[in-house]
Order: C-alpha cells, then structure tokens, then sequence
C-alpha cells in the first residue's frame, strides 16, 4: 500500500510536466494556428507556398523528430541550447499550431460565400462581418475536430520523453527498471481520467452551440 | 432625371462578357420586373447594383448621386462602396439569414453596427446620441418590421426553425431594416416550395403599395405582370425588350421576348 502511494506520487509528479505541455501549447497553439490558417488563404501567392509547404514539413513527419531537431540542432548549429521543457514545448507548439491551422482553415472556408455577402450588401465592415457573422458559425463547425485534436495532444505529451522530459511515462520506465512492471500500466488511468473530463467538457459546449444548426 | 440611372453598364468576367451594355431608368416609387432565361445576366446585374461585383464601364446615379462611374477610381474605395451600397438593398435566392442569431437580431444586427460607428463618428444615429436610446429604436423599428411582413410572432425563433418562405419574409424585412432607397430581390422564390411561394409574393405587392422603389428578378411572369409598373426582357447581357407589362408581356415584339414567354405558356399559366 506504501509503495502504491509512492508510486502515485512519482507519476503524479510526471503527469504535471505532461498538463504544463498540455497547457502551454493548446495556449501558444491557438492563436498561431489562426495566424498560419491566414497566411495559408492568403491571396498573396508567395506568402501562401512558403505557409502550404511549412504546414506540409510539419504535418508531414513525425512529432518526435521534431522533438529532437529542436532540442539537438540549435546546439549543434549556433551552440545555443534550450532546457528540455522549453524545447519540448516549441515543438509541440509548432506542430499542433499547423494540424489547429487546418482546422481553422476548413472551418473558414466552409462558410458559404452568402453569408458574406449578406453582411457586404447590409453595409458591415470586413471585420464586423468576420466577427459578428462568420466566427460564431467557424467556432461551430471546429468544434468536433479540436476536440479530436486536443486529446490526441493529451496522450502526445509523453513523446517528450525522447528529449528527457521527466514526463510521466518517463517515471513510470524508472521504476520498470527498479523490476516494478505495474506502474507503466497504471500510468493509462491518469490519461484516461483527463481524456474523459475533456471529453465532458467538448460534450457540454457541443450541446451549448446546439441552439442553431447552420 | 430619374430616381435610378443605369447607364452603359458592362461586366465581364474574364473573357465573358456578361452585361454588354445595359442602360434603364425608374422613377421612386416604381417597380421593375427583370425577366429573361437563366444565364442572361439578370443576376450579375444585381450583383452590380449592390456593388457584389464591379463593372468594367457605366454609370449607377440615385437621386442625381454619382454613386459609380466606371471612369473614377475613388468610386471604387471600400469605404466608398461601404457608404454607397446602402441605397440598396438585396434579398437573395436562398436568404442567406444568419444561422446563430434569433430572427429579430437578423434585423438588428446591421443598424445597431451603423449606429455604433455613427455614434462614435459624428456623436448621433437618426439625432439619438446615446447607443441605449439607439437600440431602443433600432428594435421598435425591427418589431415593425417583422409585423409588415407577418412575422413578429417568430421574433425569437432562429431561422433554422422557419420554413422557407418564413425565412424570405425575414429577409426581406431584414434588408428594410437598413431603409435602402431601391430593395432589389434576385428571384425570391425559386428556392422555395411552390405552396410557400404565395406568402412571399404577398409581401413583395404589400411593398409596393407603400411606395417602395423595387427592382425583382423573378420567374413569375403573372406575378410581374399584375406588380410591375415595367418590364424588362434580358436576353445575352442585353436588354432585348423593356416597357410596360401590357407592352412586354402582352404584346411583345421581340421575337426572342415571345419565344420565352411561349415557354411558360406551355406550362398553362
Ligand atoms: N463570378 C463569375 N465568374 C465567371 N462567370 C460568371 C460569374 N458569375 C456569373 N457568371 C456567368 O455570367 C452569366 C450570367 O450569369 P447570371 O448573371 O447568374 O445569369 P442569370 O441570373 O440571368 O441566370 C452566366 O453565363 C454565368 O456563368
Ligand atoms: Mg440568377
């Protein structure tokens, strides 16, 4: 029973480096999606392919690689270095803000052009129309996917372990070593308690939205 | 000079030319009617008229008020547009009503904006110079709005739960809501069912006993014909026939103008 509380309390240490990183890029990731989506509907064509082909570098190989080029190349480059915690975070921020930017992008898109139209001919200004016409519906239409995304950000944060972010399932492999083999399992109950709150969570705000149907 | 000038309007898109050279004129208070087969332009032409798209050439005058001129750039400004458009109005084929705001908000929405930037600009909306005594009238008007057109008991229902020609009647008192001098209706009702076709039509003749200046592109040519003080017969981006229903609809002269309307003859009208 002792080493029960033990073992929680290690993780739990763990765990709160994986809510730092949970926090901190759903935080940073947002507001640089938006600005990526913008620069991937720009009309100026130059900006537009160099935005396509960063979102496709992103998306295109795995989240971990990008742990260990931003941990590993700047100090190999310029002989600067990040702490871990920061590097894991600057990959995690850059690589959920490019799935986010699609997000956004297929939301602002799916906006039939009348809608616009509707508050043109009404005489609304492009950002009136923008935030009193179109954003409320985009926030409807993202919802479903976000929340996909945000619990697949839930679990990601333990890849930060490949960068030796003391992360949860990086405790629960020190005590695999020490020949305790249960801790590594028990570690998907703490995954699975905040997936479901989240899932709660998007379930509520779903049904708050479920007033109109677009 | 006429209430509305159209002069020498042209518009291409691309290689398409799409209005060839459309000139016509109404007096306040008149109705037009715009007929003609799909594809003619009958849209475009509207769409120029709320400044949706710009033409190549021409000129639109309101009330001896350059509003475009196809030689002078500063008529293409945004915020040149912005003030000007708002001598017109437009209901559109499929409404276009905003999905997450209750119908009288639909209404709202538009003038409550104005009068925010009009407060904040010259220190009065319609001589009220408080947002507070602006909204209160705003909404007056709205709920009046929403009486003319039938609805005011829908007041707080979203549109998703409207039916079709509900939702028309809604976006029709929502383009009023904002006093255009011309209201202009790309066929209102050839989104809608044909049972809810009538209520639509109504409000549109209930318009124009109160003096509304209205441009309707429509399909109902018996509707065109009882409502309009004009018709115009759109053919190819070019006015092939215009004059009163009796003219157009009765006699026509064009040969193109009678081909068209034997087409709806057929369907025994
Ligand atoms: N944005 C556009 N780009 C290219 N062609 C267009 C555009 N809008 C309309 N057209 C063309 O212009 C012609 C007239 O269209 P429209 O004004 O919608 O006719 P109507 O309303 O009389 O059916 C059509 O041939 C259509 O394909
Ligand atoms: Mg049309």
């Amino acid at each position: 029973m002792e080493q029960f509380f033990n073992v929680t309390g290690e993780l739990l240490v763990g765990f709160s480096q994986n809510c730092e990183i949970f926090a901190l890029t759903l935080l940073m990731a947002i507001p640089l999606g938006l600005i990526i989506s913008m620069g991937s509907m720009s009309k100026f064509m130059p900006l537009k392919a160099v935005v396509k082909t960063f979102v496709w570098i992103i998306r295109g190989t795995p989240l971990m690689l990008q742990l260990f080029v931003v941990f590993y190349i700047p100090s190999l480059v310029w002989g600067i270095s990040f702490n871990r915690m920061t590097a894991a975070i600057i990959a995690f921020v850059i690589n959920y803000a490019a799935y986010f930017s699609e997000i956004f992008r297929g939301g602002i898109e799916s906006i039939p052009r009348g809608q616009y139209e509707a508050g043109q001919v009404l005489g609304m200004s492009k950002s009136q129309i923008f935030f009193k016409v179109v954003l409320m519906q985009v926030v409807k239409r993202i919802t479903a996917p976000m929340s996909n995304e945000i619990i697949t950000l839930v679990k990601d944060t333990s890849l930060a372990r490949v960068i030796m972010v003391p992360e949860m399932l990086k405790a629960a492999e020190r005590f695999t070593m020490q020949g305790l083999i249960w801790p590594l399992f028990y570690t998907g109950v703490f995954f699975l308690l905040f997936s479901g709150i989240l899932t709660l969570l998007f379930g509520f705000i779903e049904k708050k939205l479920d007033y109109y149907k677009i | 000079m006429s209430f509305l000038q159209v002069e020498n309007i042209k518009k291409s898109f691309g290689k398409t030319e799409v209005l060839k050279n459309i000139s016509f004129s109404l007096e306040k208070g008149e109705v037009l009617a715009i007929i003609g087969s799909s594809g003619s332009g009958k849209t475009t032409l509207l769409r120029c008229l709320n400044f949706l798209e710009t033409p190549q050439e021409g000129r639109i005058i309101v009330n001896g008020n350059v509003l475009f001129d196809g030689n002078d750039e500063s008529k293409r400004s945004e915020s040149a547009i912005r003030k000007n458009r708002l001598h017109f109005g437009l209901v559109f084929q499929n409404f276009n009503l905003f999905p997450q705001y209750k119908v009288i908000e639909n209404l709202t929405l538009a003038p409550t904006l104005k009068a925010k930037e009009q407060i904040r600009k010259n220190g009065s909306y319609k001589g009220l110079s408080s947002m507070k005594q602006a909204n209160q009238l705003i909404t007056e008007e709205a709920e009046m709005l929403l009486k003319k057109v039938g609805l005011y008991e829908k007041r707080d229902f979203y549109p998703c739960n409207l039916s079709g020609g509900q939702q028309q009647r809604v976006a029709i008192a929502r383009a009023l809501a904002l006093e255009p001098d011309i209201l202009c209706f790309d066929e209102p009702t050839s989104a809608l069912d044909p049972e809810l076709t009538g209520e639509v039509l109504n409000v549109i003749r209930g318009l124009k006993s109160s003096d509304s200046t209205m441009i309707v592109v429509t399909h109902e040519i018996g509707f065109a014909h009882d409502v309009a003080d004009k018709i115009i017969f759109m053919d190819d981006g070019y006015i092939e026939e215009e004059g009163t229903p009796q003219q157009v609809i009765d006699n026509p002269n064009s040969e193109r103008t009678k081909e068209f309307l034997a087409r709806f003859n057929q369907f025994g009208d």
